[in-house]
């Protein structure tokens, strides 16, 4: 009955906690853990960078805003992540719109789905490499293809490209579904009342999209904001970026203090993409879907011309992309890339006797992380969803923060928080799977909700009025139900865990260290051999894995429920 | 919610036999190099085999593993700091984060392979070289460097990679030496820097980051340790190494103890074989072509075929201490971002 009264009014005093001593238990567990590993380490780090000395001081960050290469820095971050965000929306929606209105046959739209995953599933700088092998002054593209002599592939230019190559995928992955539910008989209707189809596109088609453009704009805003391995690959001298200068700040000039200042910097950004895409950009979705409607016409919508012309286009990106992979995959193969081209499976060698501690320590702390983000994801996402208990709202936001910051801070944070007693954790596998945990289980925690407001409350108050506890509840109506939103979860972790960088390069130690921790060590010192033999490692492994979880999500699959792939976007 | 709990519970427990330190039986001796994996892992493996003590170790750039050492002043993670130039040490003393110890060897060591407290010792000597790429030269019509100021030429422009100072040792010797060939002018040297930064393409993280793109073609040519620079030739990179008839710089390699280590015992026993003939023999075996630091050990006679003529100094390890931090400061300022 507990939550039955709970809905019909708030909580009053302390009676929650009696009435359903379960719940209450989780949700001060989740307060906990939330505490330790969320608030905590960015408190320590705003401690750090406001207590100078026993007082409370602006200095720290007084001297960074005056130091104008650090300015510099910040808008050079902002502008790379505005024309991130452009070109990737750019891209994104020409595959996205393609794939809805261009009649392609279904192999066609595997291929693009197959090609446009690998940048989601690699290490993030995999096409940073493959860009230094094509685009230098002797790159495979720019010198032996085209003869340009002295082409300089450092700066601005290519590390735009290449970061938009990498995350175009999250837009195209945002924007399909909306330009799908868009009935296209709509868009016939207005050409049949006589409009042309530019008009059509432009005062309807368009319209409807807009939302779903912002939210992938901002998407890609965030995601650039937070990179800083392929800056640090490809943007040269010429065009620092934050991210790496926090992390050279850091790592080169042992300035941990200056690093935490120049990533709370970065907080500022963040913080305010994040608030327009929770609260602005989610609130203005107004596709309708209308349930089957009529057959849908998909040729009319396109001319002729111009399907041939967006195809073309696709496919020219995709091409590019498999060829940067193919590129990668070759550079795993052969003695030393640009001077020995002979064949040889040394690096992959090198990789499985020499970087096996790191591959170990990596699949170790992936499958520790998988699971805990999973059901913390769903725990959190249900209560919240479902549940009515003080401090309900502040607890969604307060989990969402690690989620919405650039790695850079919460890897610093950490590493500020966890380095000495009272809560020494550093060098532990345990620091670097809460990281992951609590920065990856969020998407979780949103797909949960979002599951959850399709299903009825009704059903589970069905359970509860026939005298089931809540816990029985949960276990035995509510999970089956969220099962899918769990494997999506399980599915973002276990990528990120496999992937990611940005934070858990400040996390690792003796004991424990990470395979793209060892990709960028091999592409500074480029040995490009093992370095590229770790990435094509990774995607390898973390396509099988996807591939089990959207297998074993067949049997789960609510209808109606997005694909595994779509989430990864978030 | 029972089974979720039990779960919860086995997981929480899982984590912490995680969390413990995996590494810290007997016999194991925990180790931050700043040699690439590729020359420290050989060199581990003969000291395990040397004295059954095995060697935990994890590769950071100097500038990174120093951080790290002072980071973790308090409560230090490792025993050792092994390999990386020299000035890197000298910085670190003034954080105070060594501990003194003299190895057997220490008497028979010149004064500049040795803290005169035995703050390090050195393990090795490591040249600074001008590597170039065969066909660049070629193209452009040039002959091989021969001096800091054929680096000026406008052939070179946006053509050279040599390493950022912020993170690398490599660079911070390059700059020393620039000093040292100026007379340590500062002025003077800050010039000559200022001047050669339109032709440098990249500054890269880790010393040897750019001996490859030199390699490729790439880049024209570079500033780098000789060890790198033959190894970068051995791969089969046709590149031509040469030296400045004004001089340049050398760098020991040194070891260091860390103060409050763990293990501090099996931490001296690799400062003693790494300090002596035993493990500098093994050098040229490996292939790792640093200069060995022991004075009974004989230079590989490749390696001093390369040397023959070459006008090399080393870096007073007192000044570049008690200066690196001002110079790394002015570097970035007036070089780096001007």
């Amino acid at each position: 009955m507990a939550s039955v009264s709970a809905a019909e009014g708030p909580a009053r005093g302390l009676a929650w906690v009696r009435q359903d001593p379960a719940l209450s238990a989780a949700v001060l567990a989740l307060w906990l853990l939330l505490g330790l590993f969320v608030v905590f380490p960015l408190a320590m780090l705003a401690a750090r960078v406001f207590w100078d000395g026993g007082h409370f001081s602006l200095a720290g960050i007084g001297t960074i805003l005056t130091d104008r290469h650090q300015v510099q820095a910040f808008w050079n971050s902002l502008l790379l992540a505005t024309l991130v965000g452009l070109l990737g929306t750019v891209f994104g929606f020409v595959f996205a719109f393609t794939v809805a209105r261009g009649g392609l046959p279904r192999w066609v739209v595997t291929a693009i789905d197959g090609a446009v995953l690998l940048p989601l599933i690699s290490p993030p700088f995999t096409t940073a490499i493959a860009f230094v092998f094509s685009f230098g002054p002797r790159g495979l593209i720019t010198y032996e293809l085209l003869g340009i002599k002295g082409f300089t592939i450092y700066g601005m230019g290519s590390t735009l490209f290449s970061e938009a190559l990498t995350y175009f995928p999250i837009a195209y992955l945002a924007l399909r579904p909306i330009l799908a539910a868009i009935d296209s008989n709509i868009e016939g209707m207005a050409m049949s009342l006589g409009a042309s189809r530019w008009r059509v596109f432009r005062t309807v088609t368009l319209p409807l999209c807009i939302p779903g453009l912002a939210n992938s704009f901002l998407l890609l805003f965030a995601a650039s904001l937070a990179d800083f391995a392929t800056p640090l690959i490809l943007a040269g001298n010429a065009f620092p970026v934050l991210p790496t200068q926090a992390f050279l700040q850091i790592t080169g000039m042992f300035d941990l203090r200056g690093g935490a200042v120049l990533s709370l910097v970065l907080l500022v950004p963040a913080m305010v993409v994040f608030v327009l895409q929770r609260y602005w950009v989610s609130q203005r979705f107004y596709v309708t879907v209308t349930g089957k409607g009529a057959g849908q016409s998909p040729f009319e919508s396109v001319a002729p011309w111009m399907r041939w012309a967006l195809v073309g286009a696709c496919l020219a990106v995709t091409l590019v992309i498999v060829y940067l992979y193919a590129l990668l995959l070759y550079a795993s193969l052969v003695m030393a890339f640009g001077a020995n081209h002979a064949l040889t499976l040394r690096h992959y060698g090198v990789i499985f006797t020499e970087g096996l501690k790191a591959i170990k320590d990596t699949l170790v702390i992936a499958g520790f992380s998988m699971p805990l983000g999973g059901l913390y994801g769903v725990l959190l996402g249900y209560l919240v969803a479902r549940k009515t208990f003080p401090g309900r709202r502040t607890m969604e936001v307060v989990s969402m923060i690690n989620y919405a910051l650039p790695g850079t801070i919460v890897g610093i944070a950490y590493l500020i928080a966890f380095n000495d007693p009272p809560i020494e954790l550093a060098g532990t596998a345990l620091v670097i799977i809460a990281c992951y945990v609590f920065r990856y289980g969020p998407t979780g925690i949103r797909t949960t909700i979002a599951l959850l407001q399709q299903i009825d409350r009704s059903l589970e108050e069905a359970s509860q009025s026939l005298g089931a506890a809540s816990g029985t509840t949960f276990r035995r109506i509510t999970l089956p139900l969220i099962l899918p939103a769990f494997f999506a979860g399980l599915g973002v972790v276990f990528i990120r865990s496999m992937t990611a960088i940005s934070a858990t390069i400040f996390l690792v130690s003796i004991s424990w260290t990470l395979i793209t921790v060892k990709i960028l060590e091999n592409m500074t010192e480029l040995s490009l051999g093992p370095a590229a033999a770790f990435s094509v490692l990774v995607i390898a492994i973390v396509f099988v894995v996807i591939a089990a979880i959207s297998w074993a999500l067949r049997f789960f699959r609510a209808p109606g429920a997005e694909p595994v792939t779509s989430l990864l976007g978030g | 919610m029972k089974a979720l709990k039990q779960l919860f519970c086995t997981a929480c427990l899982s984590l912490a036999a995680l969390a413990g330190a995996p590494a810290s039986a007997q016999g194991t001796v925990n180790v931050y190099s700043i040699w690439p994996e590729n020359w420290a892992r050989p060199m581990f493996q003969e000291f395990e085999k040397a004295t059954g003590i095995k060697v935990n170790f994890v590769r950071f750039s100097s500038g990174e593993a120093l951080a790290r050492v002072i980071a973790e002043k308090g409560n230090p993670r490792v025993d050792v700091l092994f390999g990386g130039p020299v000035e890197t040490h000298a910085a670190g003393i003034k954080e105070g984060i060594f501990e003194s110890y003299k190895p057997p060897s220490f008497d028979r060591l010149p004064a500049r392979f040795k803290h005169p407290d035995g703050q390090w010792v050195a393990i090795a000597d490591d040249p600074l070289v001008f590597m170039t790429n065969a066909k660049f030269l070629k193209e452009n019509n040039l002959k091989a460097p021969a001096s800091w100021n054929d680096l000026l030429h406008p052939a070179y422009k946006n053509m050279l990679q040599m390493a950022d100072a912020r993170t690398s040792g490599t660079a911070v010797t390059r700059i020393f030496s620039v000093l040292e060939v100026n007379g340590r002018d500062e002025n003077k040297a800050f010039e000559y820097m200022k001047k050669l930064r339109p032709n440098v393409q990249l500054y890269t993280k880790s010393g040897g980051g750019g001996t490859l793109p030199v390699g490729l073609g790439q880049a024209g040519g570079g500033i780098f340790f000789i060890v790198d620079a033959l190894d970068t030739k051995a791969k089969g990179y046709d590149v031509v190494i040469s030296f400045p008839k004004e001089g340049i710089g050398t760098a020991a390699e040194a070891i260091a103890l860390i103060k409050g280590a763990k293990n501090p015992e099996l931490g001296k026993k690799l400062i003693d074989w790494a300090s002596s003939p035993a493990m500098q023999n093994t050098l040229a075996t490996h292939k790792i072509n640093f200069l060995p630091a022991h004075p009974d050990v004989a230079v590989e006679p490749s390696l001093a075929a390369v040397l023959k003529d070459a006008k090399i100094f080393p870096i007073d390890a007192d000044y570049a201490g008690a200066n690196r931090k001002r110079m790394v400061e002015r570097w970035i300022a007036e070089v780096l971002n001007p």
